[in-house]
């Protein structure tokens, strides 16, 4: 079984990445959104935790979100479209939204 | 057959619905005997803290109402250790029968549910 | 693919307009929606009081448009609207409370909607914070 786990919350004043990423599985995905997307600023405190998801194809971003920010994201990570989503969402086998 | 479904309760009791309405989807999960489990992670942890006086703030026993878990047929709990140890409860017996998972444990807990909400 | 999709934000929280967009591409894709339920502060995205300036988008009013243009199951859950003030005219009358604003095409009722459209759909997706 492998979930896709959704964060939009800003990684700098919240504790979900920290929490997702110590319970993320070796199939899992990470989808960022909303301000989520932050992490993937390659300088800050949150990316390096993130280059292994990003590293074997799991980490993705809601494109919108990356764009409205300004952000520039590496190549590994993958931009997804709302069709992209829904796509993504059906290729997991379930979806765990940090709310 | 029905799916399982996992309730991640992630925030701390008397600051919010949060709580008590994770609790409201177990409890209508639970009167529809749908196998469920819950999981207290993060400051969810600080639901288990014993001998607490909600009444102090003028709210209701939240934790008396966890206490009923298991007559509506859940009784899968789960506390995350690492929220506990961060929080000094590692030695704190908790009011709640709850199993302590690690990492990998709630890893291979999330994979066994079907459905999974975290609030 | 069927998808039951919860809403746990309100109209002005990102992740409101966020599902409304992944809603729109479920259909757009071919695929149902067996339910939409709104919980927690997500009763607030079905509210019929909400005045947003008019250089921004209402997002409750797209809800509207879209439950109603698909003819689309959209349960608000009554515990959680009532303690939050929303209501309906049954609810307001009910309970003596001045305003209704919760309006058609939205239903009030259980949490047992959500399990019933979390077991027959293929996923379940939830969205909220922000």
């Amino acid at each position: 079984m492998a979930t896709l786990h959704v964060l939009s919350h800003s990684p700098f004043t919240d504790g979900r990445l920290q929490s997702c990423l110590r319970v993320l599985g070796v199939a899992d995905g990470l989808l960022l959104c909303g301000d989520a997307v932050h992490a993937l600023h390659t300088g800050s405190t949150a990316w390096p935790a993130l280059l292994e998801v990003a590293q074997s194809g799991r980490l993705y971003a809601l494109d919108e979100d990356v764009r409205a920010r300004a952000i520039a994201a590496t190549e590994q990570v993958q931009r997804l479209d709302y069709p992209a989503f829904v796509q993504l969402s059906i290729d997991f086998d379930k979806v765990n939204t940090w709310l | 057959m029905a799916k399982s479904m996992l309730i991640i309760t992630r925030q701390a009791p008397w600051s919010g619905l949060g709580p008590r309405e994770a609790l409201d989807i177990a409890l209508a999960g639970g009167a529809f005997d749908l196998p469920l489990a819950m999981l207290f992670l993060d400051d969810g942890a600080l639901q288990l803290l014993p001998a607490q006086q909600p009444a102090a703030v003028q709210q209701k026993n939240l934790g008396a109402n966890l206490q009923a878990l298991p007559m509506f047929g859940i009784d899968e709990l789960y506390v995350c250790g690492s929220s506990l140890a961060e929080r000094g409860l590692s030695d704190t017996p908790l009011a709640l029968d709850a199993q302590i998972l690690d990492g990998a444990g709630i890893k291979a807990l999330i994979d066994r549910f079907d459905l999974v909400v975290t609030l | 693919m069927k998808f039951a999709i919860a809403v746990f934000a309100p109209a002005h929280a990102p992740s409101s307009r966020r599902a409304l967009l992944f809603a729109q591409a479920v259909l757009a894709g071919g695929h149902e929606i067996t339910r939409l339920f709104f919980y927690q502060d997500g009763v607030h995205s079905a509210s019929s009081n909400v005045v947003t300036p008019q250089d921004e988008q209402d997002v409750t009013a797209l809800w509207r448009q879209f439950v109603t243009d698909n003819g689309l199951d959209a349960v608000v859950c009554i515990a959680a609207a009532l303690r939050r003030g929303v209501l309906n005219s049954e609810e307001a009358q009910r309970y003596g409370r001045t305003a209704v604003n919760l309006p058609a095409p939205w239903e009030l009722s259980g949490l047992g909607q959500l399990h019933e459209a979390a077991q027959v759909a293929d996923r379940f997706i939830s969205f909220g914070g922000q």
